[in-house]
């Protein structure tokens, strides 16, 4: 079964973001690592799994600026074959129902019978991307997907929700974001890796995909840091000292009790 | 004639807390548009007359087998309708699993822009802008909706319950609704175990972390939260290692959490973690190490053994509480 995953580059979990000043919604990228996706593992490592079991080929889409091959590469190192990669700014700045629409155009050139992409992108924060692209592609799409079972037309997919989890049954093709849980995504090996590096990236042009440009539906407009928390108080003392002012400070200035 | 329409979300027949405060920002946000504040409800009728509290001028209402199961395809298909016969133009659900699920569906199918887990509206900027963290909530992102249709998901207990006096709304079946072959199908639900209280909906969230450490560690932690009418958190080290569920994980690779009160116990409070717990109002902290970074991040750091500490603040309470 061919299997195609949605990538996507952000920067690392431990980098220090700031706000660039001179480009609205954009963070200052000097000295900041990017990686691919963690959540984007899950979904490549899923993707090769179901691939290895009946000879498929597993291939990748991105939007992204040029910096993005490397997160593509990682995937690739991991076992991906090929990939397509938009960069040009209008697709790299839509708006998340735009850029579905884009990856969508170029997943049909890679007609795969099961889209995966990682639950959420760890730098915007969105998860909407799998459902998205299945809408625009016409297909069922389940998101957060800690199990997936494929069972040949059809695939049983278990996803969290609060307080429990729900089973679905799906018809394929279909798009599923893979949540936290669902494998343990592979090392690639120092041969894999260079291995990598000459395998397909195919850039494709939004003209090439056959999308025409549309003003963008939203914009950040600005990137700021939260207010800082206000100075708390620390304390030490007996187990009995300190619950005394933790239950004064809990009635008279949280008001919780 | 623009309009606000706000999906009605429920769990096991009672609606979400999240649902009363996409009504409370529903309403500030009619007000300033001028416009209509109307509600889409599926397969509750029994819950109308809770619905009168919260300011809905309608309520659509659809009912039938397409609906009794959670659908992303067909709750759009219904929400798109119904905003369709009043003109809405901004959408609102909970951040919830299901909501953002129905809230990409949504915009998909009305080419609509997207806002996920918002924290803000400005409910009177032309364009309507929202702000929504970015980055494992390093930062905020100032978002300006330009699209024509608006699909904002707001995330729980940040925005304030709608307090409106009983007004019936005037309730509109979604009779003609045609429910396409749903594609998707629940087949079962699956609930945690019997009186667990998830992390996302509860106001007052006792987590544990390395200090725990282990599984029989987590009792202080448990015991705690009963008291307080919480639910269990965890650090991701927690879970990593086996002492916890994934589901009471909180941070970037777990749930993100907004409570009253957070309690970090035996947590150093990495970035990752502080990412799903950050816009808490209140967060204690107690550690060993006062210098870990949760104790500079807390309204009120205690630096001591979790150990000693957690079962006497339990004792405490228990004679508050009850």
């Amino acid at each position: 079964m061919n299997v195609a995953v949605i990538l996507q580059q952000v920067p690392d979990t431990e980098a220090a973001v700031k706000p660039n000043p001179a480009v609205p919604g954009a963070i200052l990228e000097e000295g900041v690592k990017f990686i691919l996706n963690p959540y984007d593992e899950f979904a490549v490592e899923e993707a090769l799994k179901i691939a290895e079991k009946d000879g498929g080929e597993v291939t990748g889409v991105c939007i992204g600026p040029d910096r993005s091959e490397n997160a593509i590469r990682m995937a690739m190192a991991m076992g991906m074959e090929r990939a397509i990669l938009i960069t040009e700014p209008a697709a790299v700045e839509a708006d998340l129902v735009t850029q579905g629409g884009i990856l969508a155009a170029a997943l049909k050139t890679l007609s795969p019978k099961l889209v995966l992409s990682g639950r959420e992108m760890i730098d915007s924060q969105n998860d909407a991307a799998a459902a998205v692209v299945a809408h625009k592609l016409g297909i069922p799409h389940v998101l957060a997907a800690s199990k997936i079972e494929i069972n040949g037309d059809k695939a049983v997919v278990v996803r969290d929700i609060e307080g429990g989890s729900l089973e679905i049954e799906t018809a394929l093709p279909a798009a599923i974001s893979c949540q936290k849980g669902l494998n343990e995504p592979r090392y690639p090996t120092l041969i894999a890796i260079k291995r990598a590096k000459n395998k397909e990236i195919k850039k494709m042009t939004l003209a090439e995909l056959g999308i025409a440009a549309a003003p963008s539906k939203s914009r950040v407009t600005a990137l700021r840091q939260p207010q800082a928390r206000a100075a708390g108080v620390k304390i030490t003392g007996t187990p009995e000292e300190v619950t005394g002012k933790c239950l004064a400070w809990l009635s008279g200035t949280a008001k919780v009790i | 004639m623009p309009g606000v329409l706000v999906w009605i979300e429920t769990s096991e027949g009672k609606i979400r807390k999240v649902t009363r405060e996409a009504a409370g920002a529903g309403a500030k946000l009619a007000a300033a548009l001028n416009a209509p504040l109307c509600a889409v409800l599926f397969n509750g009728k029994d819950l109308l007359p809770e619905l009168a509290t919260l300011g809905f001028a309608k309520v659509y209402t659809a009912e039938g087998p397409g609906f009794e199961k959670y659908s992303g395809e067909a709750y759009a298909e219904a929400l798109a309708a119904a905003g369709g016969m009043f003109g809405a133009d901004v959408f609102l659900t909970g951040a919830t699993a299901l909501g953002r699920d129905l809230s990409a569906c949504l915009a998909a199918k009305l080419d609509a822009a997207l806002a996920i887990d918002v924290t803000e509206i400005i409910y009177d900027a032309k364009p309507l802008k929202v702000v929504r963290p970015v980055y494992s909530g390093k930062l905020l992102a100032d978002v300006e909706l330009t699209g024509e249709k608006k699909v904002i998901s707001l995330r729980p207990n940040v925005f304030p319950v709608a307090e409106k006096p009983s007004v019936s709304p005037e309730v509109v079946p979604l009779s003609a609704l045609e429910t396409a072959a749903i594609r998707a199908e629940v087949r079962k639900a699956i609930k945690a175990a019997e009186g667990v209280l998830d992390v996302t909906e509860a106001t007052i969230v006792v987590s544990g972390g390395r200090g725990t450490g282990g599984a029989s560690g987590f009792k202080v932690i448990e015991d705690l939260a009963g008291t307080l009418g919480g639910a269990v958190g965890a650090s991701r080290v927690a879970v990593d290692e086996g002492w916890i569920e994934y589901a009471h994980q909180v941070g970037q690779t777990g749930k993100v959490v907004s409570p009253v009160l957070y309690i970090a116990c035996g947590i150093s409070g990495s970035t990752q973690h502080f990412a799903g717990m950050g816009t808490s109002k209140f967060i204690i902290a107690v550690n060993t190490d006062p210098d870990a970074p949760i104790m500079e991040k807390a309204d009120f750091a205690i630096v001591g053994d979790l150990f000693k500490i957690v079962p006497v603040l339990k004792e405490e309470l228990l004679k508050v509480v009850r």
